[in-house]
């Protein structure tokens, strides 16, 4: 019984497959679907997301935006997957290999160049006619991060970055009246305060992530404008000057352990609640968290340490992407639109995700007065490298540092090894 | 260890009573509850402390230091999880898949341990040897061939799916366990059988069967625990949030950016409890058990 | 396939593996040659299709640089992913932090859990209660206790460090547990061992309930002591059963995965990483399945001589006594 619809199955998926590999391959884009504006949509269109479920934002995404959507166009239905944020890349990369994937995705930012890469994502600036009106909106930065080789393969769909926290209170508690602005106020601190057995700072990690807004304010580069060379950018002067910079407030133990992976120290998070680190960079959600966990707390933002290089963080966020796969591309695309129509940024940005829509920018502070500040931010903010080869490189970065702020190695020595693994890896595009 | 805690449980029934003995015996008893209370304090702090965070107020960071008692006392996130993310459905779903998937498993396994322990066939150490590999290859890279598979079968968002690929993963470890107690069985039990004029599958569920029942149940726990605790593979192809287990109830309250523990402890301190359940029945079963082993 | 010979030790008796090993006789016949191949066909038809078949393909992906996408072609090369695990020492590495993991935990493991299940055997008050405690851990789910795990051992202020110098005269300081390599296996070891003791328990207990009174008396024990009836009845009574959990907790050692990356996440620097972690990240998160895949089967090569060895060892340990 069962043998007998196998086969038709296998059939059918192996045919659909074939269509999308031609399709997707560079000898025949021509056929490139269009996603007219005002056709008439309808049918059912599937939704992976990782909002999380602890706020409000499945809840405002399954009761307010996609009942709203449904009554826009009428017979169509929208069926949300939540999949916890740290499983997402996992059902991703499953689905790709079994042809599984839904209508609808929102990426992190630095799967994107991935899943366009491995030609599973459809180009939206070819297939929307009205992609440029929807991209001239957003944030650059933001914007850039679906951009492969030529091609957008999605739209900002939410965007945050990082900029300096302080815990006014945990300062005083110091004798210090402001936090460090600069780099240097910071570096200077930690030698102060680091052998008094208190922490001036605290970094989550070791990766990109945490590195870069370091590396860029300080005037170094991670790699070169357009992402194919990293030698001579992440170990030039400026770059190791940045990572040496954190690695000596590791050694005047005025920074925890958590750079070494986030591990055995308290979380950068809990830790600024409690006072224990009294200065964090970190993103928007840390008022949402600080509401249930430290009523208590005040937080004072400021931009992130600045240094040679001005005060330069990094982007962060979620794009939305189609499936080539898709076989209901014209709703899919109804509801891409919808998700960045106004209404639908303002709902999400009440439930706590700041929008890339930069004409928002107004609404967005009303609504959360605590925004302004990454705004701001936002405003020169950079991408990580948009490379398929993104979870490879931060990983190597992440051991390449931690072996240097355990002092295995020199940082030079630990970014020039770095670099002539992530070269080649640029190469490969 | 010291020899005391080690003695055989047979040393209480020695029919040398008297005064001396007996109080030794009740030392010994009091020695026992001791050494047992203290095991099994360590062994439940850290429930203790998701119980106890369970019923405090929902925070997105943990308590440091962790809390062995609730406070402010409220049951608030158990009423979120369970009114407001359809538990109850997620536990249907679970019960329904751990316990079908035990079914399956006793009996296959039961089948296929007896064929290895009771006879000799062609094939058989091939066949043995194939099973146990398969316990020792990690299963991290086979989940996408498997996915491939289930997908081509149609299983995909279907719970009797995942009891197939439950079942499947579980034949081999409860063969392995079961086909050492049947071997245990004399000989000689079944020639008496055999003289009675009984059929080969008569002998089976009459005296094998019955002779291992600890055996029995404790494959029956731990192949419910493994169906009821499974997260990767119930993640890897459940999508329908109507068709979710309840582990991915629970992970479901982990955020991008913030895990809302109140209500991820409660989800688990509610799913702990039907396995525990499953666990004193069991336990029911080893107990009578060990008085058929006396009987015989 | 001598390690199946060595399977059949599952026998109590002491004398048990030569009389196996020789016994055939007509009761192991069956009457017909299908009888049974009706018993076993269910059992390896099921597990034949659902762990055999992937099973094939992913040794299969093994010989490939697997293309993700099934309509890109995936390029053989033969042994060269087997060449590269080979030369990788953070494979190796990996590794060694399993052997590391195994030797802290499954030794201990195993003597608590043997410890506890005799106590709980025998009659006392409260033991289905004791019973339910010592499981408590075995159904705690690995994802909660690991990171309840992790907060114990944080370096400031973590339940761990606070037991040392405040509660015992350990004067250390803040140790940071999970900072370094060997500190961090501790750690994680700890965990190991406090999650699986109940494992163990739960499968001694239904081996010692197979042990009658009567093998003490037949073992003109009666007047022993303690120890020495432990010694010479119960641990040949479940001598089978000892040899079953310590082959599926050596399994397990090396498959050691949920509490490192939740604890650790292999790091600092990937030095905390074991074999598990190394081949999900290499699969899922580089998309490298082919070189994951072959990992995958050297590990069951090891873990295969592992077993292997144990079978032996109990063997003969069997065959000198008869």
């Amino acid at each position: 019984m069962r043998s007998t619809r196998v086969l038709p199955i296998c059939a059918a998926v192996a045919m659909a497959l074939t269509a999308c590999g031609t399709g997707g391959s560079s000898a025949a884009p021509a056929e490139a679907t269009t996603l007219a504006t005002t056709a008439a949509v309808s049918g059912e269109v599937t939704f992976w997301h990782a909002y999380s479920a602890g706020g409000g934002e499945i809840k405002a995404l399954t009761d307010v935006i996609i009942p709203a959507f449904e009554a826009k166009y009428p017979g169509t239905t929208v069926t949300a997957v939540q999949i916890p944020d740290s499983d997402m890349h996992q059902k991703l990369v499953t689905g790709v290999a079994g042809g599984a994937l839904p209508d609808v995705i929102r990426s992190d930012i630095v799967t994107v160049p991935e899943l366009a890469s491995l030609k599973v994502l459809l180009p939206l600036n070819e297939a929307m006619p009205d992609f440029q009106t929807w991209a001239d909106k957003m944030y650059p930065g933001p914007l850039a991060t679906n951009l492969y080789k030529g091609k957008y393969y999605g739209l900002p769909l939410d965007t945050n970055t990082k900029v300096t926290l302080a815990n006014p209170s945990a300062l005083t508690a110091m004798g210090i009246t402001a936090a460090p602005a600069t780099l240097k106020d910071l570096a200077a601190a930690g030698a102060k305060y680091g052998p008094q057995g208190k922490y001036v700072f605290a970094a989550s990690g070791a990766g990109l992530w945490d590195l870069s807004p370091f590396i860029w304010s300080n005037g170094g580069d991670v790699t070169n404008a357009d992402f194919t060379k990293s030698a001579g950018f992440l170990n030039g002067p400026k770059s190791v000057a940045a990572i040496q910079m954190l690695v000596d407030l590791y050694n005047e133990k005025a920074i925890p352990e958590n750079i070494l992976g986030g591990t055995g120290g308290v979380g950068t998070g809990d830790g600024f609640g409690q006072g224990l680190y009294p200065t964090i960079v970190d993103g928007p959600w840390t008022y949402p968290n600080a509401v249930t966990s430290f009523p208590e707390l005040k937080i004072n933002a400021t931009p992130m340490f600045s240094g040679d290089g001005g005060s330069i963080s990094v982007v962060g966020g979620e794009d939305i992407v189609m499936t080539q796969g898709s076989k209901n591309k014209d709703a899919a695309a109804a509801f891409i639109r919808f998700m960045l129509s106004d209404d639908a940024q303002v709902t999400m940005a009440k439930a706590g995700q700041l929008s890339a829509v930069s004409t928002l920018a107004p609404q967005m502070t009303k609504i959360q007065p605590y925004y302004e500040p990454f705004l701001e931010q936002l405003k020169t903010a950079k991408p990580r490298i948009p490379t398929p080869q993104y979870a490879k490189i931060n990983d190597i970065v992440t051991k390449a540092a931690q072996s240097a702020v355990q002092g295995q190695v020199t940082v030079q020595a630990a970014m020039d090894d770095a670099v002539a693994q992530i070269d080649p890896l640029l190469a490969q595009g | 260890m010291s020899t005391t805690n080690a003695a055989p449980p047979s040393t209480a029934d020695t029919p040398r009573a008297g005064m001396s003995m007996k109080r030794s015996k009740n030392l010994w008893v009091s020695v026992r509850v001791l050494v047992l209370t203290a095991g099994a304090i360590l062994m439940i702090v850290p429930f203790v402390i998701m119980v106890a965070t369970s019923l405090s107020p929902n925070t997105t960071t943990l308590p440091n230091p962790p809390k062995f008692l609730p406070g402010p006392f409220t049951i608030s996130n158990y009423d979120i999880a369970w009114n407001e993310n359809s538990f109850a459905t997620f536990f249907l779903n679970s019960g329904y898949v751990a316990i079908l998937t035990t079914i399956v498993v006793l009996v296959v396994s039961s089948m296929l341990a007896f064929a290895f322990a009771r006879f000799d066939f062609p094939f058989k150490n091939v066949a043995f040897s194939l099973l146990l590999a398969g316990l020792m290859i990690p299963q991290v890279v086979v989940i996408v061939p498997q996915f491939i598979l289930a997908k081509n079968l149609g299983l995909i968002d279907s719970l009797n799916g995942l009891v197939l690929f439950y079942a499947g993963g579980g034949v081999a470890f409860t063969t392995f366990l079961l086909r050492g107690f049947f071997e245990r069985i004399p000989r000689e039990l079944e020639e008496a059988m055999t003289v009675d004029g009984a059929g080969i599958v008569r002998k089976f569920l009459r005296l094998y069967l019955p002779l291992v029942r600890p055996a029995l149940a404790t494959a029956a726990i731990f192949t419910f625990l493994g169906a009821w605790d499974e997260y990767v593979w119930a993640l890897t192809v459940i999508n329908d949030v109507h068709k979710r287990t309840i582990q991915l109830g629970i992970a479901a309250f982990s955020g991008e950016h913030g895990t809302a523990w109140g209500l991820v402890f409660a989800g688990s301190t509610l799913a702990v409890i039907p396995v525990i359940i499953v666990y004193i029945a069991g336990q029911k079963q080893l107990i009578s058990g060990q008085m058929t082993g006396a009987v015989k | 396939m001598s390690i199946l010979e060595a399977g059949t030790v599952e026998q109590a008796e002491a004398v048990a593996v030569k009389k196996f090993k020789t016994r055939g006789g007509s009761s192991r016949r069956p009457s017909h040659w299908w009888v049974p191949w009706a018993f076993a066909a269910p059992g390896l038809a099921l597990y034949g299709m659902i762990i055999g078949y992937p099973l094939l393909r992913s040794l299969q992906i093994s010989f490939y640089k697997w293309a993700v996408l099934p309509t890109d072609a995936s390029t053989f090369i033969g042994l060269d992913n087997y060449t590269r695990a080979f030369n990788d020492p953070e494979f190796w590495r990996s590794m060694a932090n399993a052997g590391v993991y195994l030797v802290l935990t499954v030794p201990i493991t195993m003597a608590l859990g043997l410890f506890f299940a005799v106590l709980l055997h025998a009659k006392m008050p409260g033991r289905t209660l004791f019973r339910v405690l010592f499981y408590i851990p075995v159904v705690t789910s690995w994802v909660v206790v690991s990171l309840l795990f992790k907060y114990l051992f944080t370096t400031d202020g973590g339940a761990v460090n606070w037991a040392l110098t405040d509660l015992l005269p350990f004067n250390l300081g803040p140790v940071p547990w999970l900072q370094s390599r060997w500190s961090a296996m501790i750690a994680i070891s700890v965990l190991g061992i406090w999650k699986s003791v109940g494992w163990c328990v739960v499968v001694f207990l239904a081996a010692l309930g197979g042990v009658g009174e009567d093998q003490y008396e037949a073992a003109g024990l009666d007047g022993a002591n303690a120890w020495k009836k432990f010694w010479h009845v119960t641990v040949p009574g479940i001598r089978a059963t000892i040899l079953f959990v310590l082959v599926l907790q050596v399994i397990g050692a090396f498959n050691v995965f949920i509490s490192v990356i939740l604890m650790t996440n292999g790091g600092p620097a990937g030095q905390t990483e074991v074999p598990m972690s190394y081949m999900y990240k290499t699969a899922f998160q580089f998309l490298d399945f082919g070189y994951a895949a072959a990992m995958s089967f050297i590990l069951a090569i090891v873990i295969f001589i592992v077993s292997f060895i144990q079978f032996k060892v109990f063997a003969d340990k069997d065959e000198v006594k008869a």
